[in-house]
């Protein structure tokens, strides 16, 4: 399965298209664009990726997490390029037998494509400027998620 | 011994210090860490995102201790801003 693409992301039917008869509990979760981050509004973002590696290591980080928390099943597609307010960046879905492994592994998922992939938000801002995300924004809930990676501090 | 030039990919917002690609003149022998030292000279301005940077090469992230290998281009990795 391709975990990059440059078109919509359709999560209902990706959703529909997972269906497990060994899975009680299926988790989707959608990453979608806000129209404001750190005060300041946002009109759209675009994306981009180291595109083999990204590949590769989200195929990876699927293939931990089923293992890990015993899932039937997991998928995570990736957007490139532009996405639009409300437009869905990215989608995690996972099947368990039961919620809490289907729960825990969407979360260790996203969390570690997120931090861990090479992938990258350019953000486009009302006033007309641009930045890049230089990080993920994990940095200011550092209790509230797990993952490997280090924070690296503005010195 | 001659210092040899290695090719550097650069993504997102590194390639508005050094576009899309460049070229270090580094020491045969010399550890990746070296190539981040020597991007630094060439534009201090990059200093602060160089030092959370990751390396790659063949699509595997490497350490900045291991000593490069110079046929190879490097794939300079800033941090991961996806989702």
């Amino acid at each position: 399965m391709k975990h990059l693409q440059y078109t919509d992301l359709d999560y209902s039917q990706l959703f529909d298209e997972f269906r497990n008869p060994n899975s009680g509990a299926v988790v989707l979760f959608s990453g979608e664009v806000r129209d404001n981050n750190k005060g300041r509004d946002v009109t759209h973002l675009e994306y981009e990726a180291y595109e083999p590696m990204a590949h590769k290591m989200i195929q990876e980080i699927l293939e931990e997490a089923k293992s890990r928390f015993r899932l039937n099943q997991a998928i995570c597609v990736h957007r490139l390029g532009r996405v639009d307010i409300s437009g869905c960046a990215v989608v995690v879905i996972t099947g368990a037998g039961h919620r809490k492994e289907a729960y825990n592994a969407n979360r260790y998922i996203i969390d570690k494509v997120k931090n861990e992939v090479p992938i990258w938000k350019h953000e486009f801002f009302t006033d007309g400027t641009s930045e890049w995300g230089q990080n993920c924004d994990c940095a200011i809930h550092e209790d509230e998620h797990e993952h490997d990676h280090h924070h690296e501090k503005a010195k | 011994m001659d210092k040899r030039s290695i090719k550097i990919i650069c993504f997102a917002g590194l390639r508005k210090y050094f576009g899309s690609e460049t070229n270090v003149q580094v020491e045969p022998g010399a550890s990746y860490s070296k190539v981040i030292e020597e991007l630094k000279v060439i534009n201090p301005e990059a200093a602060e995102v160089l030092s959370s940077c990751r390396i790659a090469v063949n699509e595997e992230f490497v350490s900045m201790d291991e000593p490069l290998k110079l046929e190879t281009p490097i794939f300079l990795i800033p941090p991961s801003s996806g989702g």
